[in-house]
């Protein structure tokens, strides 16, 4: 039995989604892995399933540069609907900016569960499992 | 009657009746009575029974019936009250009348009872028994406390208490029957009669304070009331109450009065008083504040005012004040400027600060809380101003008197040296900085004593007359004093000056050294003595012509003055040559006249010598006559040179205040009280350019001074006797002028002028390098952000690939699988492509900005176009894109080619990339001339750009917002760079499904 049943990986960069894609099977702690490079595509995905606690993923990885929308427009937008969702998604912005006004811009969205700077390592992403 | 009748009438009557036979039995009873006793009692009375039979049955009553049957039967009438407490709420009372019946012949035959119910009767009775009692507790309760007056209803005295007498001083009998408005006549007190009965009359109760002279001639307050009543009988009258309140009132009055007191005291205090929360609120203030504050002040207008947190009281230090009254809880003093009046002078309105002091106390409470602050403000202005003017013209006197080229020392009136100048210090050549300057004493000095000095400065002292002489010293008589070895010639002015500062006499000395032109004069004295001695006289030649032939003889002195060999021959012709042309004239001229009209002359001409010296020359011609007729001029000619010299020297010397007040740098003029200028020097006269002002009025002379602020500042001046110094812009001239206007002895003004226009030009100068050092920090803010933006590039856009490469390490290292770790490789490959291209594209932009000097050239727009349309071909015509221009207004422009040519590529290309897939794609390039540069525009018909979501990234690196493959967002990020780096900017305007429309305005060179 795996710790976790979905995670969702919301980043523009193909490789960077294998990638983490990848090391999530290795440490076995997910069931599910999905991929998009539109975060509007997952907004409308969340929206449709708010009522279906086994189509909707545990953990989101946001990036923040993102073409068309980006990670800062899907926070925004989720804030408005995830007290409707029924239940519970932990929110991660990945990103490869260690800028600190990113930071900061973060961690004021009270709701998302951590600032992860690329590359995930196993440590942190065991520490997702938890 | 009969009995009958009698029955009738016993049922009418509406009291009980009943008739007893001797035996006491009822005989008969009526209606009313059966009833009660039923009603009350119970009984069931008939005739025929006897009273006796009740007797057992109801003892309360019946007994007493019997008794008083028995009376009756005895022939005794009798009546009585019987009450029969609880039959009935209140009880039963019932008067019962008995009298006895008797016959014809008088005997008694039986009893008649009469039983009239009482009881309510007795009930209101009872009640007012109890009030009356109630009332005479209150009567005597009032009758202890106030003075009481019963007053009928035409307002005479019916009764008065005793106190009524004592405040009257009249007793009762005295005042019963008197008209209660005799005694209101002796108030005191306005209290209108008339008012009070109208009061009454409506049945109101009149009511007020009222003052009346006691007995003892004691001012007493009463509070009094009257008030109407009505008798049950329909009598009226009035009852008249008063309380004595003098106590109280003298309290009040005391208290209103002092209070009244002092509100008029500090109303009236000419100083200014503000009286504040601890927390600086306003809570009053007096007219004098109201004044200085104005009327549009919050605190004047009743308004809520915080004195701590008025921003103004932060600058004069009204605030910090305060926080130290609060700190400390001390008086607390300051000057400040307050504000700035408007004064008017004239025509002429000024802007004048206005000084105050201020004092800030605190009034501590019971609880040694701060209760209060107050602020005591008094206007201080005109000492402020003048200490002020005073310390501006004393510096520039100061200025001046160090400055003179004349020596300057001030003594006081011990002889003590006070000050020396500059000049002064130079003469003596000796310690420049002034040293032993203090130590030095005009009355005690030998030296000063030796040439009688000291005297000198005594007559000045005491005659308080300026003295002026030439005064011969030999300073090297003097170790102390002076370093000057020699003897010297002064002109020496000394003069008494009342200071009035210190209110002393004190002497100026003005010393000019005059030993050179002195030892000239001596000189030529001796000179001319010796000549004379000699007999000769020195450089005087003879000379002759002969009228009519006007032949010339010379004396050989004559020839050596002029410097010719003697015995040349001579004639009129060439005596002239030695003359300038217009002395020639003027000698022909006065030789002429002695010639034919006798005239003598006696000239003085400047010669040139046939050496070619110019010399100063003195000739004197004189007639010969014969018979009456002039037969020949004689004369002697003299070379006057050296004596010119002197003279000259000497008229130079005389004009020597002209000739200080020319030297120094400032204008200066002497003007009378009518603005007729009296001395003007040149300085003064270059400044105001205008050669007539000498001798004539200022103001005929340039009429636009009247009404000026140096018109005001002289009347200031004059009216004031006091210096007046302020700097004035002259438009005329363009100028500023700082002026010192000082009044002298004489009512005349000394005027000083300065041209300030270079300090106040540099003050504008400096004002504009500032803002040019301000410019130049928003370019360095500007550079800053853009190199900040770099590195956000750099950290955002190369980290994300190093990221992968090192994620993908980490999971190469941790597997074994061949396969997988092929794949690995493969994706690091990926990824380094990705770093290379995302490095290129930025050496890209790194190149853009180091090429800041690239090589303007005149371009053509079309031309360029046309070649970018060259390489795009392809792309032009698969899009099928549509390609207008219009570069008539504005076709060339001076750019950098490479810079020009990516830009119209970047904008062509975005043109066709963003082309909307349902119509024919369309592009407009537009060049237009604005503002001396350059715009140009490229206006498509794309699928555009919702910028209120994008705007602020739309020119950013590697920053897409479409779903297109091509987007790499790397093309406008390069335009952008390319215009920046010369100095233009580039602006967008779309709408999403309409087109864009980019806006580039090239820098002008």
């Amino acid at each position: 039995m795996k710790p976790l049943n979905t995670i969702f990986i919301v980043d523009d960069d193909p490789i960077h989604q294998q990638i983490t894609e990848i090391m999530l099977d290795r440490l076995n702690i997910t069931n599910a892995v999905s991929k998009y490079s539109d975060a509007q595509e997952v907004l409308d995905y969340l929206r449709s399933y708010r009522n279906d606690p086994s189509q909707l993923p545990d953990i989101i990885l946001l990036d923040l540069n993102m073409p068309v929308m980006d990670g800062w427009e899907f926070l925004d937008t989720f804030q408005t609907f995830r007290g409707t969702l029924c239940k519970p998604i932990r929110v991660y912005v990945l990103t490869s900016s260690i800028d600190e006004k990113d930071q900061e811009r973060v961690s004021s969205y009270d709701f998302v569960n951590g600032y992860l700077t690329k590359p995930l390592t196993n440590d942190v992403i065991m520490q997702l499992a938890d | 009657m009969n009995d009958a009748a009698l029955s009738q009438v016993l049922e009418d009557i509406q009291d009980g009746i009943a008739i007893f036979d001797m035996d006491c039995r009822f005989v008969r009873v009526n209606k009313v009575f059966a009833a009660e006793c039923r009603r009350l009692y119970g009984a069931d009375i008939r005739p025929g029974i006897s009273v006796l039979s009740l007797c057992e049955a109801y003892p309360q009553w019946a007994q007493q019936w019997l008794y008083h049957c028995k009376r009756a039967l005895a022939g005794d009438s009798n009546t009585y009250v019987c009450s029969i407490p609880n039959v009935v709420p209140g009880g039963a009372h019932h008067r019962i009348s008995f009298k006895p019946l008797y016959d014809e012949e008088g005997r008694v035959t039986g009893a008649f009872m009469l039983s009239r119910n009482v009881s309510h009767e007795l009930t209101f009775y009872q009640d007012m028994l109890n009030a009356n009692a109630q009332l005479h507790q209150v009567q005597s309760a009032i009758d202890a406390c106030a003075i009481v007056a019963m007053l009928d209803e035409r307002a005479r005295i019916m009764r008065v208490n005793e106190m009524f007498c004592n405040a009257t001083g009249l007793s009762a009998t005295a005042l019963v029957g008197l008209p209660f408005s005799q005694i209101i006549s002796q108030v005191e007190s306005p209290c209108d009669v008339n008012d009070i009965w109208r009061t009454l009359r409506t049945g109101k109760t009149w009511h007020n304070e009222v003052i009346y002279n006691s007995a003892d001639s004691r001012m007493i307050w009463v509070d009094a009331t009257v008030s109407p009543f009505t008798t049950g009988d329909a009598k009226g009258g009035y009852l008249v109450i008063c309380l004595d309140i003098t106590a109280r009132k003298q309290q009040e009055i005391k208290a209103r009065e002092n209070e009244q007191f002092f509100r008029s005291v500090l109303e009236n205090l000419p100083v200014g008083l503000h009286q504040y929360t601890p927390d600086g609120w306003s809570v009053d203030l007096n007219g004098y504040m109201r004044d200085i504050l104005g009327e549009g002040h919050l605190a004047v207008n009743g308004l809520p005012y915080n004195v701590l947190g008025d921003p103004i009281n932060r600058h004069n230090g009204l605030n910090a004040m305060f926080e130290e009254v609060i700190r400390r809880r001390v008086p607390v003093k300051k000057e400040i400027l307050l504000k700035y009046t408007e004064v008017q002078n004239g025509a002429v309105t000024r802007i004048q600060p206005a000084y105050y002091e201020a004092t800030g106390f605190p009034v501590i409470g019971q609880q040694n809380e701060l209760a209060y602050m107050f602020l005591i403000l008094s206007e201080i202005t005109e000492k402020k101003l003048a200490e002020l003017s005073l310390e501006k013209s004393e510096r520039l006197l100061n200025n001046i008197v160090e400055n003179l080229p004349i020596g300057y020392i001030q003594f006081d009136n011990f002889g003590f040296i006070r000050r020396v100048n500059q000049t002064q210090r130079l003469f003596f050549g000796n310690n420049v900085n002034g040293e032993h300057e203090d130590a030095y004493n005009m009355i005690n000095d030998p030296f000063a004593k030796l040439f009688e000095l000291d005297q000198l400065f005594m007559q000045v002292l005491q005659h308080g007359k300026m003295v002026r002489m030439e005064k011969k010293l030999d300073f090297s008589l003097d170790k102390d004093w002076t370093k000057t070895d020699r003897e010297v010639f002064l002109d020496l002015t000394m003069f008494p000056v009342y200071d009035p500062v210190d209110k002393d006499q004190i002497v100026v000395a003005l010393v000019n050294d005059i030993t050179d032109k002195k030892r000239q004069e001596i000189e030529n004295a001796k000179a001319q003595e010796f000549m004379l001695q000699t007999g000769e006289i020195g450089k005087i030649g003879g000379w002759e012509i002969d009228v009519p032939s006007y032949r010339v003889r010379w004396s050989p002195q004559t020839y050596r003055i002029h410097e010719l060999p003697p015995y040349t021959q001579m004639s009129m012709e060439k005596m002239g040559t030695f003359y300038s042309d217009d002395e020639r004239a003027r000698v022909e001229d006065v030789i002429m006249e002695c010639c034919q009209y006798g005239r003598s002359f006696d000239e003085q001409l400047t010669l040139v010598t046939a050496r070619n010296n110019s010399i100063k020359i003195r000739m004197i011609g004189r007639p010969e006559f014969r018979n009456g007729r002039i037969v020949r001029i004689h004369g002697v000619i003299q070379d006057i040179t050296e004596q010119f010299q002197i003279r000259d020297q000497l008229s130079r010397n005389t004009e020597l205040m002209s000739l200080f007040f020319d030297t120094i740098d400032m204008g200066y003029a002497v003007m009378g009280q009518d603005g007729k200028v009296n001395f003007i020097n040149k300085k003064a006269e270059e400044i105001i350019d205008h050669e007539a002002v000498l001798g004539n009025n200022i103001f005929e002379v340039f009429p636009w001074l009247s009404g000026s602020t140096f018109h005001s500042k002289l009347s200031e001046c004059i009216e004031h006797r006091r210096p007046v110094s302020f700097i004035n812009y002259l438009p005329q001239t363009n100028k500023w002028y700082e002026f010192l206007l000082a009044a002298m002895q004489d009512g005349s003004i000394s005027i000083f002028t300065r041209n300030v226009t270079t300090s106040r030009r540099m003050q504008r100068e400096l004002r504009k390098a500032n803002e040019q050092l301000l410019n130049l920090n928003k370019y360095l803010v500007n550079q800053n952000k853009q190199l900040e933006d770099f590195a956000h590039i750099t950290s955002h856009n190369l980290r994300a690939p190093i990221a992968n490469l090192k994620a993908l390490m980490q999971i190469y290292n941790n597997t074994t699988s061949e396969s997988e770790r092929e794949l690995y490789i493969n994706m690091q490959h990926d990824v380094i492509l990705n770093i290379d291209e995302t490095l290129n594209d930025l050496i890209e932009v790194v190149q853009i900005r180091k090429d800041l000097n690239l090589e303007r050239e005149k371009l053509s727009f079309s031309e360029r176009l046309q070649r970018i349309k060259e390489i795009l071909t392809v792309d032009i015509e698969t899009s099928g894109i549509r390609l207008t221009c219009d570069f008539s207004d504005s076709p060339d422009i001076e750019y950098p080619k490479i810079y020009l040519d990516s830009i119209l590529q970047n904008l062509l290309t975005n043109a066709i990339k963003y082309r909307a897939n349902d119509r024919s794609p369309m592009v407009h390039f537009q060049s237009r001339k604005v503002d001396g540069g350059v715009m140009l525009t490229a206006e498509d018909n794309g699928v555009g750009i919702d910028l209120d979501r994008y705007g602020n990234k739309l020119f950013g690196f590697r920053k897409t917002f479409h779903k297109n493959k091509d987007a790499k967002g790397i093309g406008l990020f390069i335009t952008k760079s390319q215009i920046e780096a010369m100095g233009g900017n580039i602006l967008a305007e779309s709408k999403p499904g309409k087109g864009t429309k980019f806006i580039i305005t090239f820098r002008p060179e």
